[in-house]
């Protein structure tokens, strides 16, 4: 095995044993399932209660509303809560032992995390297109482009959201109670375009909103599925590999501050 | 000594009022133990509901109404809701654990005190975060316009009924652990229910499917009734949430009643917090 | 009077069995395959006021189930028991006030709060009246020395201290019986001690029935008069303190050290352990007198120390289960000298398929 193969592949086992060890707890995920399942059922409700004899809004027909609503919630519940175990694992001490490991600790926790997330949100993405096809019509999915850039998409979303909320745990380096952050990080990407589409908010926080990540997270796989043409696909996508990019060396950055944070410290 | 039967029904009133009376100022003060922790919890209740409030303030302010419900009517729901589920996990914090509390062998505790176990039970814990919860629902109700001392305090008295409601459907979703083995996953389950059908419009939901919500799901009971009550400053809604109230009260406490008998302990040690 | 009394009083639990792997937990939520475990089979007992009553065996051999059922907490399958002259199942509540247990670690302190606050809070639990509750209260924390803590955070406490605090909680509401399982389960030899010391004088000066669970043979040695073994949910001994250390003192362990080196010989009898200059006997008294064992080993050679122990009690006990384990005589005859049910028993546990 060359050098190279040798390095990935511990990332790849790692992937591979917690997607076992996910497994292994089928409740789990068919709690996360329910939720979300009435979750899309709820808000399939409210969108055919506000379009029943009304014209698009902002862009957006009912149809379009309710496949936003779904493939937004996948990247939330697909991707939303790494927080809690990884602040969990900061504050446990687990992180003393793990540094001592031989493998990039960033890399290390994302091939962990997302071998569980990634099965997870494909199994989300399944029940949503089901739910969809019942409540909102076809699948909106018209080439074999727009499901590669689906993908693509969602699969650079929920890397956003491992980084940005890895970088938040990792505040635990300075602050012992840092719930708070992910709170308002959470409730923050809920707001800005996974609710509702990016275009209902008013012009000014649209415009404010493109400064944060947030409309990578949520809005950039949804409005892929409903609205596709590949120029704004490709713009999305880019955008998000931008995002991908500043919020891996955020995660780095705040390692190695916290580390050396850690070291003074004497561990 | 002797058998508590012999004494005259007030005074065991009493004895029980005094009780659960020390028993909330003991969990309280455990609870302030650790106020930092309190604050945040507060804080981050208010955050979510904050983010709801702004996501309905979004959407109406495109569509005017949703299903007949305006901004101030989906504010209602968002107040008494929250005010209720505090209020319910407030002064009974452990409704939620029951099923946890059991499958540990922790209902010991309770087994051994001269006292009912499902009001020992129930009482002897506060949750923090619900003190958040039923601050956010007075503060949005003394925000909403249209507030008058009679309609706070219609308010105040469907906030109990709600929350008599809400501790009696938890409790009987969790006593089921007494005939599952464990009951999370439907405890859960059920839990999502409750809440997501309580926040949003009734109205977007098919007729077909709105007698859950006077029946196994009591949203109608803590939400939808007390928002109509409410608008029309009616107090006959009274007559039917006391009622339903006590009527859910009775029957979620009889299902426990049936589940302890199949109590089966443990082995576990631990401490109480 | 008894205080405690059962008649063929058994428990039988039924449990899920937990399979591993997805495929096997899916299946579990379907069609859950159940296992019945038969924890106490129709036990006999009777306790009488004032006793400290020693209840042992290994683990799962029932102990807490027994406790459990007698304290109101597990209602039995078989069988029937009445303590303090009440149905612990159905009197609950009743016999609540009257009884207190101390289960382990598990603790009716508030971990959080100085004991003051739990002690107000059991002082309403139990409807002690406040002027009584100051009394009692002013009464065991002169009485346990725990003046320094009533105020301090149980958290911040000792184990030692909080163990004296727990006891003096649990003596509130002047209880007639104490149920103790494990006690000092995780305790250093201090706080040990001072539980055994507590126990001894509340019977003493209260008069206190005492039922104890315990590994600890500390525990029992020190305290206890009387002894029930239990193993398999059954009662295989149930005898005074007293004789049972009797058996324990028909074996002696003789150890000599000589000045210089010896090989003493003694009919009959190997040594269990030997060294040039030393040698240790396992000495049988029914079958050779003490007395003349010492002789031979005297005559060995020029004795520089000479030791005589009784066999500890931990080992006869640890004899007496395994001696039921392989069936041995002894534990036939230790269960007819109890008096209980000596049919054979079923296998302690069956699997058995059944739908949900």
């Amino acid at each position: 095995m060359s050098p190279l193969a040798l390095v990935l592949r511990k990332y790849l086992v790692a992937a591979f044993v917690s997607l076992r060890n996910k497994a292994a707890y089928p409740g789990n995920l068919l709690g996360s399932l329910l939720s979300y399942a009435i979750f899309v059922f709820v808000f399939s409700r409210i969108w055919g209660t506000i379009y029943s004899g009304r014209a698009p809004i902002a862009g957006y027909d009912g149809r379009m509303a309710i496949w936003y609503f779904i493939i937004a919630e996948v990247t939330a519940f697909g991707f939303g809560r790494f927080f809690i175990s990884l602040a969990q694992d900061m504050k446990s001490g687990q992180v003393a032992y793990l540094l001592s490991r031989p493998y990039d600790f960033v890399l290390y926790h994302y091939a962990d995390r997302m071998g569980a997330a990634i099965p997870e949100a494909a199994v989300l993405l399944a029940l949503g297109l089901s739910m969809g096809a019942t409540f909102a019509g076809p699948v909106p999915l018209a080439s074999i482009a727009q499901a590669f850039f689906l993908l693509l998409s969602l699969l650079l979303a929920g890397s956003i959201q491992f980084l940005l909320q890895f970088s938040l745990a990792m505040t635990a380096f300075w602050v012992e109670e840092n719930t708070a952050f992910f709170w308002i990080y959470q409730k923050l990407s809920l707001v800005v375009g996974t609710l509702v589409p990016l275009e209902f908010l008013p012009a000014i926080a649209q415009r404010l909103a493109w400064f944060t990540p947030f409309p990578s997270i949520a809005y950039a796989p949804a409005r892929i599925a409903v609205a596709y043409t590949p120029h704004e696909a490709l713009r999305l996508a880019g955008l998000q590999a931008a995002w991908l990019l500043a919020s891996a060396l955020l995660c780095k950055a705040v390692f190695a501050l916290g580390r050396s944070r850690l070291t003074v410290q004497g561990g | 000594m002797g058998k508590g039967g012999a004494r005259p029904w007030w005074r065991t009133a009493l004895s029980c009022m005094r009780f659960l009376a020390t028993s909330f100022v003991v969990n309280v003060q455990s609870a302030l133990e650790y106020r930092t922790n309190f604050l945040i919890q507060v804080f981050g209740m208010a955050l979510n509901n904050a983010a709801f409030a702004a996501f309905w303030a979004v959407l109406l302010s495109r569509t005017g109404s949703v299903g007949g419900y305006v901004f101030t009517d989906v504010m209602f729901i968002w107040a008494i809701v929250p005010a209720a589920f505090g209020l319910a996990h407030a002064l009974a914090g452990n409704i939620r654990s029951i099923g946890q509390i059991v499958q540990r062998g922790e209902l010991d505790v309770y087994l051994l005190q001269p006292r009912d176990v499902w009001l020992n039970l129930i009482t002897s814990r506060t949750v923090v975060s619900a003190w958040g919860d039923f601050l956010y629902g007075f503060l949005v109700i003394a925000l909403l316009p249209g507030l008058s001392p009679g309609r706070f305090a219609l308010f105040c008295a469907m906030t109990l009924t709600g929350a008599a409601i809400l501790v009696a459907a938890f409790s009987a979703a969790e006593s089921l652990v007494f005939f599952m083995g464990d009951s999370s996953s439907a405890s859960g389950a059920f839990t999502e229910f409750l809440l997501s059908f309580s926040l949003y419009p009734e109205t977007v939901f098919d007729r077909g499917m709105r007698w859950v919500f006077y029946t196994i799901v009591p949203s109608g009971f803590v939400a939808f009734v007390p928002l109509a009550a409410y608008k029309a400053l009616e107090w006959r809604a009274l007559a039917l949430l006391v009622p339903a109230s006590l009527a859910y009260t009775a029957a979620s406490y009889a299902l426990f009643r049936l589940g302890l008998r199949r109590y089966e302990s443990g082995n576990q040690v631990g401490t109480r917090s | 009077m008894a205080v405690i009394s059962a008649r063929g009083l058994g428990k039988t639990f039924r449990t899920k069995v937990k399979a591993e792997g997805f495929a096997a937990s899916v299946r579990g939520l379907v069609r859950p395959v159940w296992r019945s475990i038969e924890a106490v089979r129709g036990i006999d007992l009777e306790v009488e006021e004032g006793e400290v009553l020693a209840f042992l065996g290994p683990n799962e051999a029932g102990k807490s189930t027994t406790i459990k059922m007698l304290t109101g907490i597990l209602r039995p399958s078989l069988g029937s028991a009445t303590v303090l002259g009440l149905d612990p199942s159905r009197d609950r509540v009743a016999l609540a006030r009257s009884i207190a247990a101390v289960f382990g670690q598990r603790s009716q302190l508030w971990f959080h709060l100085p004991p003051s606050d739990s002690f107000r809070l059991l002082g309403a639990v139990y409807e002690i009246d406040g002027r009584e509750l100051v009394r009692r209260q002013g009464e065991l924390v002169e009485r346990f020395g725990i003046g320094d803590y009533m105020d301090v955070p149980v958290r911040k406490l000792s184990l030692g201290e909080r163990v004296r605090c727990e006891f003096a909680a649990s003596l509130l509401h002047a209880p007639r019986i104490i149920f103790l399982d494990e006690p000092t389960i995780g305790m250093d030899v201090v706080a040990k001690r001072e539980i055994r010391g507590l126990l001894e004088e509340v019977n003493k000066r209260d008069r206190v029935t005492i039922f104890l669970t315990s590994h600890d043979i500390g525990d029992i040695e020190k305290v206890c008069k009387r002894a029930i073994i239990i193993h398999h949910g059954s009662i295989i001994v149930d005898e005074s303190m007293k004789s049972l250390k009797h058996r324990a003192m028909s074996r002696k362990i003789v150890g000599v050290k000589y000045a210089a080196p010896a090989r003493p010989d003694i009919p009959g009898l190997e040594p269990i352990k030997r060294t040039q200059d030393a040698v240790r006997y396992e000495v049988d008294t029914g079958r050779h007198r003490i007395e003349e064992v010492l002789r031979f080993l005297v005559a060995a050679g020029e004795v520089l120390d000479i030791t005589v122990e009784d066999e500890p009690l931990e080992n006869i006990i640890a004899g007496i289960f395994e001696g039921e384990d392989r069936g041995a005589s002894l534990a036939a005859a230790g269960r007819a000298a109890a008096g209980t049910r000596t049919e054979a028993a079923p296998p302690p546990a069956r699997d058995e398929g059944r739908e949900a």
